[in-house]
C-alpha cells in the first residue's frame, strides 16, 4: 500500500481540500478503502483527540479536522457499504427534547465517525420515541444524548425511561454529555457513561462497544 | 469618620477617611462606565456641601466653570471630611449630549424600574423635566431561588412561578413605598424594564414558551398592571407597565436600551450590545433593526474561570503590558484575590501582545499559565472559556450584521450596555475579537435599561411599541452560518 501519511497530516491540519484530493487519488489507484480508514483516518482523529486533551487543540481545530475527515469519509463510505464492512458499532446521537444546541453534539458525532463508528445523527430536539425507534429500526448499539441546558437535562432521564418501557434498555448502551452534565447525573439516571469532551467520548464509546 | 450624603436619593453613610469616593458610589448603584479610569464623566458628582480639591483628571474633564460649580469625577475623589454630593448621571435625562431624543414634558410623578436578575433599581422621576427625585436599590429576592435566569426558569417550571412573581412584586413595592415616603405624591405611571424572564415573572406570564424550543415568548407585548392591585403603596389606579420583549431572550431591557441610545432615530447604522451570561445584541442599519441573544456563558462575570470573581475588592480589573511582563490594578488597591471580567479580557489581549498566547488560544509559555499577580493566573482552560464566550458574541454580532447587509466598519457607533460593558476596556475587547470595532467607535452607555424605562415615562405611549415593531428577533441557533461564525469568532485576531 502506498504511503498516505500526507492524508493523515491533512486531516490533523484540517485541510479538507487536500484530504479529499488524497483520498480520491488513493481510491482511484485501487487502495483498499477499509485500510485507508484504519491506517490513516482513525489514527489521524486519534492524534487530533490527543492534541485536544493536552490542550494544544481547541474546539475550532477539532471541528475543522473533523470536517476534513468527513470529506474523506464521504468518498469512502459508499465503498465500505458495498463491500459489506462491519463498523465497530452503530451509534445514534441527538440533542434531547427541548434543546436546540448542536455544536457539541455535531463534534462528538464527527469524532465518533472518525473513530470508526457508524453514526446516525438524529439532530436536535429529539423526542425519546425517536431514540427508541432508532434502536428498533437501525440496529443501533449505542445511544449518545446531549443537553446544554439545566432545564433540558431531565429529557435524558425520560429517554432512558422510554428505552426501558420499550424493553430495549438491555440492548443498547447509553452515554451522555453536555455542559451542565456531570458523572453523578449519569449515575443518577442510570446511563452507562458520561464524557466531558468529544475526544474522550470516542474512548468511552470504544469501551462500551467492547463490553457490549 | 467622615459622613457622606448622596443626593437626590438622600442616602447617608460613614466612610473611612481617605476612602475612594468611586468605590462608595459604586456600592450605591452609581456605575463607572469607563471602569473608574477617569475618562467618561459617568460617575461625575457635584459638591453640594463640603469640599473636594480638583485633581488633574478633573481639570481635564471639566471646564473652569464646571469646576467652579463643584463638578468632580467620582472615581478620582477621596473622602477626607464630611461631604454632600449630587449624582450627575441622574440629573441628565438623555444618555449622550448628541442623542437626538427630546423629552415630552408630562404631568406628575413617574417611577422607572430596572428589573435585573441580580439588582433592582427604582427611580422616582418628575415627568415635567425628567429629573430624578429619588433612587432606591435592592437585590432581586428571587436570587435565593437561583442566581441565573435558567435556574429561575427551572424553579418556575417546577411550581415556583407564583412564588417568584410574588417575591419580586413585593420587593419592588417596598422600594416604591420608600420613594413615595421621601417624596410624597401620586405617581401617574410606572415603567419596568427587564430581560424576557424577568418580564414574564414580574407580569405573571407563563414561562413555558421560553423553556422549550423555539424559545419564543407567547406574549411579548406590553403588560399593564394596576399599582393598586399589586398592593403597592400610593399607587392605586396607577398603571404599571412592563416594557414588551423584543423576542426570544431579548427583553424589554434591550427595548429600553434602544430608547436610551436613540438608535431608533439615528439614520446611521449602529448597534447595542449588552454583555452578560446572555449576550444580547441589536443592530440597526438606520431603517431596519434586528436583534438576537447569544449564550456567552458566565465567563464575563468571572464564573467558570479558575481564579474568577465578581468585580469586587481584590479583583484584578485591568491588565496591561509593562516591559516584557504585565502590570495589573486591583479593585480596592489591596492584594489580588482573583480576576473579574474586565481583567480577564485585558489579560488575554496583553498576553496576545506579549506573544504568550497563540491566535488559536494556546498558551505558549512553558508553564502554560498567564500569571497576573501572586496566586492569580489564567490557565489554558480559562482562556478556552473566554474563547467560547467571546466567540458566541462575535458570531451573533456577525450574523446580525450580515442580515442587514452590513459590515462592522459600516457601524457609526456601538453602544455597550450593562455593568460589564461599562467596565470592559474597549481596546482590549477589540484586540481579543470580542468587538469588531476600535474603541473610538464604541461608547459605554451605562444602565440603559433604567435610562430607557425613565424615557418611557415621558414618551408617547406608542413610541416603544413602534420601535418594537421595527425590530426583528433572529433565532441564531437556526441559522446555518452560526457554527462557522462561532468557530471563527473563537480565534484571537
Amino acid at each position: 500500500m502506498v504511503d498516505l501519511s500526507p492524508l493523515r497530516d491533512a486531516i490533523i491540519d484540517g485541510n479538507a481540500k487536500m484530504a479529499k484530493a488524497l483520498t480520491d487519488q488513493a481510491l482511484k489507484e485501487g487502495t483498499d478503502p477499509q485500510s485507508i480508514v484504519t491506517t490513516y483516518l482513525i489514527p489521524a482523529m486519534d492524534e487530533v483527540g490527543r492534541r485536544f486533551e493536552c490542550n494544544e487543540y481547541f474546539v475550532p481545530e477539532l471541528l475543522i479536522a473533523a470536517r476534513a475527515m468527513k470529506g474523506s469519509m464521504e468518498l469512502i463510505r459508499p465503498l465500505l457499504v458495498k463491500g459489506g464492512v462491519q463498523p465497530i458499532a452503530t451509534v445514534a446521537i441527538g440533542t434531547v427534547k427541548g434543546d436546540l444546541h448542536d455544536i457539541g453534539k455535531n463534534l462528538v458525532a464527527s469524532m465518533l465517525e472518525g473513530g470508526g463508528f457508524t453514526v446516525v445523527d438524529l439532530g436536535v430536539d429529539v423526542a425519546p420515541e425517536k431514540f427508541v425507534a432508532s434502536v428498533q429500526e437501525k440496529g443501533v448499539n449505542i445511544i449518545c444524548l446531549s443537553a446544554l441546558l439545566t432545564t433540558t437535562m431531565p429529557a435524558m432521564k425520560d429517554t432512558i425511561a422510554a428505552l426501558n418501557s420499550a424493553g430495549l434498555r438491555g440492548k443498547v448502551k447509553v452515554m451522555i454529555g453536555g455542559a451542565p452534565v456531570i458523572q453523578r447525573y449519569s449515575d443518577e439516571i442510570g446511563a452507562d457513561g458520561y464524557s466531558d469532551n468529544a475526544s474522550s467520548a470516542v474512548q468511552l464509546a470504544r469501551k462500551l462497544a467492547a463490553a457490549a | 469618620m467622615p459622613r457622606v450624603r448622596l443626593l437626590p436619593q438622600d442616602e447617608s453613610f460613614e466612610a473611612p477617611a481617605g476612602a475612594a469616593l468611586g468605590d462608595l458610589l459604586f456600592s450605591h448603584g452609581v456605575e463607572q462606565p469607563c471602569g473608574g479610569r477617569g475618562r467618561c464623566r459617568g460617575c461625575r458628582v457635584q459638591v453640594v456641601a463640603g469640599a473636594l480639591a480638583p485633581g488633574d483628571d478633573d481639570r481635564a474633564s471639566f471646564s473652569a466653570v464646571e469646576l467652579a460649580q463643584g463638578w468632580r469625577l467620582g472615581c478620582r475623589a477621596r473622602v477626607d471630611a464630611d461631604l454632600t454630593v449630587a449624582l450627575g448621571r441622574w440629573s441628565s435625562p438623555v444618555l449622550a449630549d448628541d442623542t437626538p431624543l427630546v423629552l415630552e414634558p408630562r404631568d406628575g410623578l413617574g417611577i422607572a424600574i430596572d428589573l435585573g436578575s441580580t439588582t433592582l433599581v427604582a427611580q422616582l422621576v418628575d415627568r415635567a423635566n425628567g429629573q430624578v427625585l429619588g433612587v432606591r436599590t435592592a437585590l432581586n429576592p428571587q436570587a435565593r431561588r437561583g442566581a441565573d435566569i435558567m435556574t429561575r426558569i427551572d424553579h418556575a417550571m417546577h411550581g415556583g412561578a407564583a412564588e417568584l412573581t410574588a417575591l419580586v412584586r413585593a420587593e419592588l413595592g417596598r422600594l416604591v413605598g420608600e420613594l413615595l415616603a421621601a417624596h410624597p405624591g401620586t405617581p401617574r405611571l410606572v415603567t419596568v424594564a427587564g430581560n424576557s424572564v424577568m418580564h414574564h415573572l414580574f407580569a405573571g406570564v407563563d414561562l413555558a414558551p421560553l423553556s422549550t424550543p423555539p424559545y419564543e415568548p407567547e406574549q411579548s407585548g406590553e403588560v399593564a398592571l394596576d399599582g393598586g392591585a399589586l398592593g403597592w403603596p400610593g399607587c392605586a389606579g396607577c398603571p404599571v407597565v412592563a416594557l414588551p420583549c423584543l423576542g426570544g431572550f431579548v427583553g424589554g431591557d434591550i427595548l429600553a436600551g434602544l430608547l436610551a441610545t436613540g438608535m431608533g432615530q439615528d439614520p446611521r447604522p449602529s448597534a447595542l450590545i449588552d454583555l452578560g451570561t446572555n449576550g444580547e445584541i441589536a443592530v440597526s442599519d438606520g431603517t431596519r433593526m434586528v436583534c438576537a441573544s447569544t449564550a456567552a456563558g458566565p465567563a464575563f462575570e468571572g464564573a467558570a474561570i479558575s481564579c474568577g470573581m465578581r468585580a469586587a475588592t481584590g479583583a484584578v480589573s485591568t491588565v496591561r503590558v509593562d516591559g516584557d511582563g504585565l502590570a495589573v490594578t486591583v479593585l480596592g488597591g489591596g492584594a489580588a484575590r482573583g480576576v473579574c471580567g474586565s481583567g480577564l479580557i485585558d489579560a488575554c489581549a496583553a498576553a496576545r501582545r506579549l506573544g504568550w498566547l497563540a491566535g488559536t488560544g494556546r498558551i505558549k509559555r512553558e508553564d502554560r499559565l498567564i500569571p497576573l499577580a501572586p496566586g492569580v493566573a489564567l490557565t489554558q482552560g480559562d482562556v478556552r472559556q473566554v474563547q467560547l464566550a467571546k466567540g458566541a458574541v462575535a458570531a451573533g454580532f456577525d450574523l446580525l450584521l450580515r442580515r442587514l447587509g452590513l459590515r462592522a466598519q459600516d457601524l457609526g457607533r456601538v453602544w455597550l450596555a450593562g455593568a460589564f460593558g461599562n467596565a470592559i476596556d474597549r481596546a482590549s475587547a477589540h484586540a481579543v475579537g470580542l468587538l469588531p470595532l476600535p474603541p473610538e467607535r464604541v461608547t459605554p452607555a451605562g444602565n440603559t435599561a433604567l435610562l430607557g424605562a425613565r424615557l418611557a415615562l415621558s414618551h408617547d405611549d406608542h413610541a416603544y411599541a413602534a420601535l418594537r415593531a421595527r425590530c426583528t428577533h433572529i433565532a441564531l441557533k437556526q441559522d446555518e452560518a452560526f457554527e462557522d461564525a462561532y468557530l471563527e469568532g473563537m480565534a484571537f485576531p
